[in-house]
């Protein structure tokens, strides 16, 4: 019963109905750059989990017979300087920067989202000391706690999703903190707490479902920030240990010989950095504005 | 919505600025090279003055100043430092293609041997000061000589039945001359080039006022020279006899080094000062160097090829090789890796899987040469395991170990012939775990490639990596039961060469069982025996002897050894020499300039 009514007063019930979704759905098609971000990043997903399939190659031995190739012949995108095939590792190493990304950038979403749910919707004394740890943190240069963190441990995918995670919640935090602080005076909400609806209730049934747009444009975001800051660990030498790759850690060695004009080493990587943020940024946009049409609507 | 993350403007900028950089490099559409001088590489008027600034090894900072070495500070920086403010009685110098002992920088002269090889005597040179103005006198060598005497186990040079246990008598004849008496005739050459060559002068009147015992004043003096931060202001670290002074010793490792006023050497500095600067990578340092932030720094050897566009820059391009080898050092007292590495046909596996000529080729791109054993290649008949994957495989599988699952495991254990050995498990995985220095490109690659060759034998490697002073700091000589020896199993620190000989190439201070560099705790009475030989006889056999047995023995894995450095150094930076033993000598260094102008 009391289900029931509780969720007659909720207003996602009726943002989900199959209109709304088709209606969210074609603003998002409509736009172009970011219906172009999508197919990148599906394209970027295929060839670096599929390509495999079709270019095989030894990512783990090195060869020093093929050291430094130029591109051409059997090995499309060169060698690199330890004879690894180049289109190869790009695959490989997109592996890495993708799974560390989208893992990071989700985990950092998750959790900064339920702890600006909680610290918005219960406002007071816990409220102020759970942003007073956000500022805290926010004013410590992420990328410093980032440097500092990988130097002590040893990086592994799992590793680098925590550190990267532990920096990146702050922004959803403070985002979602003022979604609920927004959402915590709504008339569904003071007829939950009446009806005896406890503040888990609240948080996990009620705000951050009502705040889900916003969570999900900001973790388009996230996973682009996550996707660079992988990228930047490695190219500072931080990255996970050979024979791993990511294309950050690729596009640091290839910079050694930006002397002895090695492009094919410096611009793939650097290229796909660039069209996978680019892409996830793109799909955030068309997101963005897609969820502002549809709340405009309703 | 406002939801733009603000932050991803910064390493977006970045990764673009690095892609678009590296495009316009690679199009040689960039900015014109910084060129630092137009003057060449010879000719010009020497002017006095000016600053000179010498790049530091790639993560690399001198951390220790007290001129008696510690174990973990041995790097060569530190000594090439303490040297510029702490005179050697005697330091060895190139001369054609010899080293000798009796460079003009000596503090001493000439050593002369009697009593059948048996007695030393020494003359301190006239006229030397400390920076106060007190004469150096045989009492400030005394004062070395109780402290090692007195705390030989905290010494880093010390090794059992060496110096200072080979000398029973210090006798004082005069204020300038004192006597050795020896325990037995030692070969002189040897000796001179081998135990002199640690001989100090240090000065007991600022160091040791109140006249404590040795130790007590030691135990002081390493107190002081652990306060990093307070190397240029500690009034202790003040008073030197070297002809220069320190200025400024910051945190980070950069060190500023000023003129000594009183100095009364014949190599009194030219220049107004000179700066040690430290790097966390080769790449750092490079792209410094090519902004001209550096005079005399280094490049990549993965750049030699374009030395020209440096050439272009005002910089001449000069490969420092050093007299030296290079190993993975192994670390037979570990618990779990010791009863492996402890088999010699595992080492001689190993040994079999590094390609050393390939690595040297292609990853050094020519600026190593495979290293064949303890002693310089000459000595040596060649290469006792060259790279034979094969050969490898076969001794493994011949001893017990079989692929299961793409890993080694022993699966005859037992001390038999054809068993795995004493101290391997049944089923044991053949894994190890090496400790490397961090900063370059090439050593990087080289361990990858070692990795690869293992992994491709079946034997897992996993490499760590860190900053050189944590890898010195880490691979010390330890007891089983040490918690250290835990810590490490294979170590590598040779990105500049891991060991440079003494004038005399012999293994006392790196293979003899208890050495102060024998980091791994190589312990063996032939080798011992054979070293012995070396230190008391002239004959060359006994030096090929000693270098063949090791060389054979395997108490390291033996890599490819690189020149100390490709540098690159300013046209207009001349005194410059490059010595195999990595002695630095800034008061030679010296501007020029065109027409003669102040620099």
């Amino acid at each position: 019963m009391t289900t029931t009514a509780l969720d007659a007063t909720q207003p996602e019930a009726a943002l989900a109905t199959p209109s709304l979704a088709r209606r969210t759905l074609t603003v998002f098609a409509r736009n172009k750059l970011a219906l172009t971000g999508a197919l990148v990043l599906l394209g970027l997903l295929a060839f670096c989990f599929l390509g495999p399939l079709i270019h095989p190659t030894d990512q783990i031995h090195t060869d020093l017979t093929q050291a430094s190739l130029a591109p051409g012949g059997a090995h499309p995108l060169g060698t690199t300087d330890l004879g690894y095939d180049l289109l190869g590792r790009l695959m490989y190493g997109g592996q890495t920067s993708l799974e560390v990304g989208l893992a990071a950038g989700l985990l950092a979403t998750l959790f900064g989202t339920v702890y600006g749910a909680v610290a918005g919707y219960f406002g007071g004394w816990v409220d102020a000391a759970m942003m007073r740890v956000t500022d805290a943190a926010l004013a410590i240069p992420a990328l410093f706690l980032l440097v500092v963190v990988a130097a002590i441990v040893t990086p592994s995918k799992p590793v680098l999703i925590l550190i990267i995670a532990s920096v990146a919640w702050l922004s959803p935090a403070r985002l979602i903190r003022g979604e609920a602080l927004a959402l915590r005076s709504r008339d569904y909400i003071h007829a939950m707490r009446l009806m005896g609806g406890g503040g888990g209730r609240a948080v996990f049934r009620h705000i951050v479902p009502n705040a889900i747009g916003t969570v999900i444009v900001n973790a388009t975001f996230q996973i682009a920030d996550a996707i660079l800051y992988v990228a930047y660990l490695s190219f500072l030498g931080l990255s996970i240990p050979p024979p791993a790759a990511d294309w950050g850690s690729m596009l640091s060695a290839g910079i050694t010989y930006t002397q002895v004009g090695y492009w094919w080493l410096i611009f793939p990587p650097g290229i796909a950095i660039v069209l996978v943020v680019a892409a996830f940024n793109f799909i955030g946009d068309g997101l963005r504005d897609a969820f502002d049409v549809r709340l405009t609507k309703n | 919505m406002g939801l733009r993350s603000t932050r991803i403007r910064g390493p977006l900028g970045r990764i673009l600025a690095a892609v678009l950089l590296g495009a316009t490099a690679l199009t040689g559409c960039g900015p014109t090279a910084n060129v630092v001088t137009d003057v060449g590489a010879t000719g010009g008027t020497p002017v006095r003055g000016g600053t000179a600034t010498m790049a530091l090894p790639p993560a690399a900072s001198p951390n220790w100043i007290f001129p008696i070495g510690a174990p973990g500070y041995l790097a060569t920086y530190n000594k090439a430092i303490q040297n510029l403010l702490f005179l050697p009685l005697y330091t060895a110098e190139k001369k054609g293609d010899a080293l000798t002992m009796d460079s003009p920088r000596n503090l001493a002269e000439q050593p002369r041997y009697s009593d059948g090889n048996k007695t030393v005597t020494i003359t301190l040179k006239k006229g030397y000061t400390w920076s106060d103005g007190v004469p150096v006198t045989t009492r400030d060598v005394k004062f070395w000589f109780d402290l090692i005497k007195g705390n030989k186990k905290e010494w880093a040079g010390y090794s059992p039945s060496l110096m200072p246990d080979d000398v029973t008598a210090f006798e004082t004849v005069d204020d300038r001359t004192f006597r050795l008496r020896l325990d037995r005739a030692y070969n002189p050459a040897w000796f001179t080039g081998n135990q002199l060559d640690s001989f100090l002068a240090l000065p007991v009147h600022a160091w040791n006022p109140r006249n404590e015992d040795p130790k007590t004043a030691f135990a002081r003096l390493t107190q002081h020279a652990k306060q990093f931060s307070q190397f240029a202001t500690d009034p202790l670290w003040k008073t030197v006899n070297g002809p220069w002074t320190i200025e400024k010793w910051n945190t980070s490792g950069q060190v500023s080094l000023v003129p000594n006023k009183n100095y009364r050497g014949p190599d009194k500095p030219h220049l107004d000062r000179v700066v040690f600067k430290p790097f966390t990578t080769a790449d750092s340092e490079f792209n410094v160097l090519r902004a001209g932030g550096v005079d005399y720094g280094y490049i990549p050897p993965s750049v030699m090829a374009q030395s020209a566009k440096f050439k272009e820059m005002g910089y001449r391009i000069d490969p420092w090789d050093g007299w030296a080898i290079t190993y993975i050092v192994l670390n037979f007292n570990h618990p779990t890796a010791g009863p492996l590495l402890r088999q010699s046909y595992l080492r001689q596996a190993l040994q079999y899987l590094i390609d050393q000529k390939s690595i040297s080729k292609v990853i050094w791109h020519g600026s190593a040469a495979p290293t064949l054993g303890p002693v310089p290649a000459g000595l040596l008949d060649g290469e006792p395991y060259p790279y034979d994957p094969e050969q490898a495989k076969r001794l493994l599988a011949a001893h017990g170990w079989a692929d299961r699952d793409g890993t080694l495991r022993c699966v005859r254990p037992g001390t038999g012939a054809a068993e795995c050995g004493t101290g391997v498990k049944d089923g044991q995985e053949l894994r190890l775990s090496l400790l490397s220095q961090s900063g370059s490109t090439e050593t990087s690659n080289t361990m990858q490639a070692i990795k690869s060759e293992f992994g491709k034998a079946g034997i897992t490697l996993d490499i760590r990596q860190q900053p050189l002073n944590t890898v010195l700091g880490t691979t010390v000589p330890c007891k089983k039961d040490e918690p250290i020896c835990g810590e490490w199993q294979l170590g590598f620190f040779g990105t500049q060469g891991s060991w440079y000989f003494p004038t005399d190439p012999s293994g006392e201070k790196l293979f003899a069982t208890n050495a102060p560099s024998n980091m791994g705790n190589w312990s063996d009475p032939r080798t011992d025996r054979l070293i012995r030989d070396t230190e008391y006889s002239d004959a060359p056999a006994a030096m090929r002897d000693y270098g063949r047995e090791v060389a054979r023995q395997l108490p390291v894995l033996w890599t490819p050894n690189p020149a100390y450095q490709v540098s690159a150094i300013r046209n207009d930076l001349r005194g410059i020499d490059q010595n195999v033993t990595l002695t630095l000598a800034p008061q030679d260094w010296y501007f020029v300039t065109k027409d003669g102008a102040g620099k």
